[in-house]
């Protein structure tokens, strides 16, 4: 007979990451998985060829019960292999744990117990023990973010999380845009309550990332910013900065023309007549591509889900008193 | 059932008892069964606990909730999926409209009309900050798209439910909606409607609306009447653009043999600026057709779906 399960733990391996000792780090998950008293299964995602990992997982799930494994052919990225553990999960909440030593496994407990009336519990290294430099990216990129969107998370890149199963029903996640989960549900509507986590100290020590892994964050954070800010009407970011840099160039062809006519001052010699006609061409690109942009979600828009109803209530003599309860 | 009467609402406690009730008595003289569709708006207030205590009483409420404010448009969007009338009505929560019209925009419907509209004869509402605004987005989109809508801003509006569920809503296409309608050769109607003056809460629009006004506008009018020109209405401006590269590049040339030593940075540099733009324009045009290919709304399909009916 096919269990069902109240919570799915999956566990991100991730190439690109440092990983901890497995075993080890899977105990103390299990250990605190169990102070929870909900069913639960583990399910482990090896993103990419590791080998070594996947030896490890196998004799784990051979001494132990409930654990799913799932290899993904090649690297796709962290919110690809959330997407695959999550489709093969069963249980109503999903809990995402770090592959490495980031936070206290005891924080698991706490985080079920904070789920209360809220639809995501994600967790905030508080306070922060590692090196002054790692804490200082932290805190630009999520100012940053905050600057952009307009909310407030403190430590997005914790893997820590605890969410409803609808969560991802509704939000679709790809490539490597896990750490913006958090930022879709909130947008959705769905309540996101942070809470504080204690630090694994194996987590202190000073990490650095190749300088192309900071520019991709910086490209991520644009297309968030659009993607978040005017998914369903580009044309008023695409049109009005085509519009605005349309009349730049215009106005600047303008003036040269005018200095032309009036004061004789030649053309033929002065590059700024270029930059007058690059700033042209570059608005009417700029507008195009924004009606580029309304017709894919014009086309598109009974496809993309960017509301919920939570709940809808009609009464009626029969079922009046089974509704009542549901409030 | 024949009508859905849909109305969103946010933040607006004291409104739903009274427009409640002003709903009940007038389609009290009305042979319609309806439905009554209070949408909460992810309101902060006692909203959805005074919708509620109305639905308990009475079977013909529904009262839908959204997860948190998503705005006008979404809120008749969330309203229209749960609807199963024939005709669908909408109005504002805020007790401006008077449900009293709807018996006369009923009868109009039954005349054969696809949709009727309500405009606001003796509008009870500052004149800079309101009326000034809502005549210049009016005619503006009067001018822009040729449909003679009198009051874009006006709630209460009938619509066949047909008609209405072709199209997608999003941004603040709710205001529009008729005029998307009419575009794809719905038949409107207008009839003047009763105004009150805002009885509780405030007023939600501001000045800046005027701006989004033109802007969608814009974007709906190229939807609308692109998808059967050359590259989607690119092909225009490709071909002007190329034009212009050709001029440049021959007074280039011309320059060049006529007066040597002449400076041609400027001219050479223009006529490659123009053949960028046009080869460009002319790849963005083939992707509107990829796009239009794969997507699963046809605007064509509004049209025929239009003459089948009749």
């Amino acid at each position: 007979m096919k269990k069902s399960y109240e919570l799915s733990a999956i566990i991100i391996y991730y190439q690109k990451y440092e990983y901890d000792e497995i075993k080890s780090l899977y105990e103390s998950y299990k250990q605190n998985l169990d102070k929870t008293n909900l069913s639960y299964e583990v399910i482990f995602v090896i993103d990419g060829n590791m080998p070594e990992v996947l030896n490890e997982v196998k004799s784990i799930a051979n001494e132990n019960e409930n654990i799913k494994i799932i290899k993904l052919g090649r690297w796709f990225g962290d919110a690809t292999s959330l997407q695959a553990g999550f489709e093969a999960s069963e249980g109503k909440l999903i809990l995402t744990l770090p592959s490495y030593q980031q936070v206290e496994a005891e924080e698991i407990p706490k985080m079920v117990e904070n789920l209360k009336g809220y639809d995501m519990v994600i967790g905030w290294r508080y306070p922060r023990m590692d090196g002054f430099l790692n804490n200082l990216q932290s805190k630009i990129f999520n100012s940053l973010i905050k600057t952009f969107i307009g909310t407030k998370f403190h430590d997005l890149k914790n893997n820590l999380r605890l969410f409803k199963r609808e969560i991802l029903n509704n939000i679709y996640m790809y490539g490597d845009q896990d750490r913006f989960l958090p930022l879709w549900a909130w947008r959705l509507g769905y309540k996101v309550k942070e809470i504080k986590v204690k630090q694994h100290k194996a987590d202190y020590r000073q990490k650095f990332y190749p300088l192309k892994s900071y520019m991709e964050r910086g490209l991520e954070l644009i297309s968030l910013f659009f993607l978040i800010k005017f998914t369903k009407k580009p044309i008023r970011f695409f049109g009005s900065s085509g519009l605005i840099i349309f009349s730049l160039g215009t106005i600047l062809g303008l003036i040269l023309f005018v200095q032309r006519l009036f004061f004789d001052v030649p053309l033929a010699d002065r590059p700024i007549v270029l930059v007058s006609l690059l700033l042209i061409v570059f608005g009417i690109l700029a507008f195009a591509i924004g009606l580029i942009g309304e017709l894919i979600i014009f086309t598109h828009a009974k496809d993309i889900k960017d509301y919920i109803i939570e709940d809808v209530y009609q009464f009626n003599k029969e079922t009046e008193s089974k509704d009542v309860a549901n409030l | 059932m024949d009508l859905s009467i849909v109305i969103p609402f946010y933040n607006e406690e004291d409104s739903i008892k009274p427009l409640y009730d002003a709903v009940t008595s007038a389609m009290k003289e009305l042979p319609y069964t309806y439905e009554l569709i209070l949408v909460d708006d992810g309101s902060k207030d006692n909203t959805l606990k005074n919708a509620i205590e109305l639905a308990q009483k009475d079977s013909r409420l529904k009262v839908v909730k959204l997860k948190k404010n998503y705005g006008q448009t979404t809120g008749l969007h969330a309203g229209f999926q749960n609807a199963i009338g024939k005709y669908i009505v909408t109005m504002d929560g805020d007790l401006q409209n008077d449900p009293a019209d709807i018996g006369n925009m009923m009868n109009k419907l039954g005349e054969g009309n696809d949709i009727c509209l309500g405009w606001r004869k003796n509008r009870q509402d500052s004149k800079f900050t309101r009326l000034l605004p809502s005549k210049i987005a009016n005619w503006l989109v009067r001018n822009v798209t040729g449909i003679p809508v009198k009051d874009n801003g006006c709630a209460i509006r009938s619509y066949k439910a047909e008609t209405i569920n072709k199209f997608p809503m999003y941004s603040e296409m709710h205001r529009l909606l008729p005029v998307i309608n009419a575009l794809t050769g719905a038949s409107f109607t207008q009839i003047p409607v009763k105004h009150h003056a805002r009885q509780f809460g405030a007023s939600k629009y501001g000045l800046s609306r005027i701006y989004k006004v033109i802007i969608d506008l814009v974007a709906l009018k190229t939807t609308f009447s692109s998808f059967n020109k050359p590259l989607f209405g690119f092909g225009t401006p490709a071909i002007i653009s190329g034009l212009l590269f050709l001029i440049a590049l021959a007074s280039t040339f011309y320059v060049w043999f006529t007066n040597p030593g002449y400076p041609l940075v400027v001219l050479l540099g223009s006529s490659a600026l123009f053949g960028i733009l046009s080869f460009t324009l002319v790849f963005l045009g083939i992707i509107c057709h990829l796009i239009y290919k794969s997507g699963n709304l046809k605007i064509e399909k509004m049209y025929k779906l239009k003459i089948n009916k009749n």
